[in-house]
């Protein structure tokens, strides 16, 4: 199995500005030293709550936005400083599924010209040929052939989504990036849309970013996670670990804050204190202010790399020490 | 005992360009004293449309109650003149919505904002005495008074340095301390009910776990009746004590919670319960409800679900099935369960 995608120490600074002459007086680091490498035909979770940066990355690896530092490898090419030119065949093989169906669709365009345009700018397909994948495609999402001359708003969300759907399926890519796609959905509806995605997963060997805020629907779809918590990850493992057997406190926290439908379920619950806060000390751990673990001297001076505690297992916590040589021998 | 809020048979439309839509057809809800109702229902099936017909805030025109009674408190709150209402409103409801931003002044500090409410509490819906008359002794002493209740309103709803914070905007607030806020705002009247209208679904995890538990802490201590509607199955599991599941304008199954989700009774919520990723549900394994909510300008006729239904039978395409009890406190709108039982 090949790597499809590679982040190596990606990060993107946006400027704050202000003062005399509107000058750059700060950056918000919305992403900030982020690795992670994703194998094809696999389904990497990237999970966090609201400003972590999660479409950030999403938007980085298509280039729709320019990363300040960092490498993006796609297929082994480095992509993070492609020409414009260069981009569009990037793009005919990376595709992006948005959260918000309605927006993401242009209301002045029917069904047939949303799925077609893609088909144009990328293979020069018009006419009765581009007709035919188009309606080829929304077989496949689960659209009916009448569904071909009406427009965005005459469907119901979950229709919209699979509009969307069929839009980023139309270039053929080998690699979605999967926005929030259901949380705007009802839970019967993101249910079908979820094994819609599955489906065309196993039918097109695609290769799944999925970002998501919701833990139970990343446990359903993914079988890896990287947790973002502002802008840099603080665990990554195989889906069953994450959930089985976290190492981070902000995992386990986040972990034990998703609402079970399930009245008998015990567990500890762990209540983490404020919210997130982009004011964190900016020498030492970023979760440090609302740990509830204990805390160690380097917690507040030394940000915790990211390191391999078991095989496919890192975690960045001063708790957590990467294993000695003494203790493997 | 007599129930606190009693929702009897309540039908609701609303006058549009393309019809009569037919938001609630019959809706059937009780609560007592000290009851966590959880009122759990997909998009546009009348959940907020029932809650917002207590505190009767739903506008008219458009909207239209065309049959049914509410009951708060055995008054019969749907005969009540609008200066009454006010009244009520507050005295009796407060309410929290699901985005704490827009229902935020953001040109008002939070201390004008909470003193307000406290101050329209106290005169009961009557004409509050405008700032500016804050130099006659009378309204000052009110004022200074409404304040300090703000600022144990904020304490109440765990805001840190409330009385310094008091005096800070919206803007400056995080989301999960704006929904404090405005929880803070529902309380200034000693309610007897809450009524929380998805109150979570703007917040992120770590949040909502924070908000719900501070929503069951003052059940306990204020003894407070809540309504809390929500989408979300799992916040129903853990902060409620019963269900009501609604489909499209319908109640069609209550419960208490435990039972709901071990011996669920209606299709609908069978469908519903399945549909929500969990722990043990492998790849593949998720089942959404086939179909579509229904047009509620043309509902089908009888049960409102059959189209979607996997044991529709010729009865449920034309008579609408009433409430059947199935269990202990237990009721499932469906044929399948014989009425006798």
């Amino acid at each position: 199995m090949s790597l499809l995608l590679e982040v190596n120490n990606l990060q993107k600074y946006f400027p704050v500005r202000g003062g005399l002459f509107n000058r750059r007086v700060a950056d918000f680091r919305a992403v900030d030293d982020v690795s992670f490498a994703l194998q094809e035909g696999k389904t990497l979770g990237l999970v966090g709550e609201s400003g972590s940066g999660k479409t950030t990355i999403g938007k980085c690896i298509l280039r729709l936005l320019e990363p300040t530092a960092g490498q993006i490898l796609y297929d082994g090419a480095d992509i993070t400083h492609l020409k414009q030119r260069d981009l569009r065949r990037l793009r005919s093989e990376v595709q992006m599924i948005y959260q918000a169906p309605a927006a993401s669709l242009n209301g002045r365009m029917t069904v047939g010209q949303i799925i077609g345009e893609p088909l144009w700018i990328h293979e020069q397909l018009k006419g009765d040929a581009a007709r035919e994948r188009v309606l080829e495609l929304m077989n496949v999402v689960g659209l009916k052939e009448e569904h071909y001359y009406r427009y965005p708003h005459e469907f119901s969300g979950g229709q919209q989504q699979r509009i969307g759907i069929a839009r980023a399926l139309a270039v053929q890519p080998r690699l979605i990036v999967l926005d929030e796609p259901t949380s705007a959905l009802d839970v019967s509806v993101q249910a079908q849309i979820l094994n819609l995605l599955q489906d065309l997963q196993d039918q097109f060997d695609l290769t799944y970013l999925f970002i998501s805020h919701d833990l139970g629907v990343v446990r359903y779809m993914c079988d890896e996670v990287a947790l973002l918590y502002l802008g840099k990850i603080v665990e990554v493992a195989e889906t069953e670990v994450i959930f089985e057997a976290p190492k981070h406190p902000y995992t386990q926290a986040l972990i034990s804050a998703i609402p079970e439908p399930d009245p008998d379920m015990q567990r500890e619950e762990i209540i983490i204190r404020g919210d997130l806060s982009h004011s964190f000390p900016q020498h030492g751990c970023p979760f440090a202010p609302r740990c509830h673990a204990e805390k160690l001297a380097t917690c507040e001076t030394v940000p915790p790399p990211l390191i391999e505690i078991e095989r496919q297992h890192q975690v960045a916590c001063h708790l957590h020490p990467p294993i000695s040589i003494a203790e493997i021998h | 005992m007599p129930e606190l809020l009693n929702i009897d048979n309540l039908h609701l439309e609303f006058d549009t360009y393309d019809g009569v839509v037919k938001v609630l057809a019959g809706v059937d809800l009780k609560m007592q004293r000290g009851d966590v109702l959880g009122l759990v229902g997909e998009t546009g099936c009348g959940k907020s449309m029932t809650a917002l017909s207590v505190p009767r805030l739903i506008p008219m025109p458009p909207g239209r109650i065309t049959a049914g009674r509410v009951t708060f408190n055995g008054e019969d709150i749907l005969s009540k003149t609008e200066s009454e209402m006010e009244a009520f409103r507050a005295r009796h409801v407060g309410m929290i919505f699901q985005d704490p931003v827009t229902n935020l002044n953001p040109l008002f500090t939070i201390r004008e904002q909470l003193v307000d409410a406290v101050l329209y509490q106290r005169a009961q819906g009557q004409k509050v005495p405008g700032r500016w008359r804050g130099f006659l002794p009378s309204v000052r002493q009110m004022r200074m008074e409404a304040h300090d209740r703000a600022v144990e309103l904020m304490r109440l709803t765990g805001i840190p340095d409330g009385d310094k914070r008091i005096f800070d905007y919206p803007h400056q607030f995080s989301g999960g301390m704006r929904q404090r806020v405005l929880i803070a705002m529902a309380l200034a009247g000693d309610p007897d009910l809450l009524i929380a209208d998805e109150p979570t679904t703007a917040l992120d995890v770590t949040i909502q776990a924070q908000i719900l538990r501070l929503i069951r802490s003052l059940v306990s201590q204020l003894g407070l009746t809540v309504l809390l509607i929500t989408h979300n199955l799992g916040v129903v599991a853990r902060s409620c004590e019963r269900v009501a599941v609604m489909y499209s304008g319908r109640v069609v199954e209550e419960s208490p919670v435990r039972e709901l989700f071990k011996n669920p009774k209606h299709p609908y919520t069978r469908g519903l319960i399945a549909a929500v990723p969990q722990k043990d549900i492998s790849r593949g394994g998720l089942e959404g409800i086939p179909g579509m909510i229904p047009n509620l300008i043309d509902p089908p006729a009888g049960c409102r679900f059959h189209p979607r239904c996997e044991h529709v039978m010729e009865t449920c395409r034309s008579a609408v099935p009433p409430a059947i009890p199935v269990g202990e406190g237990h009721t499932a709108s469906c044929f399948l369960y014989p009425e006798d039982a």
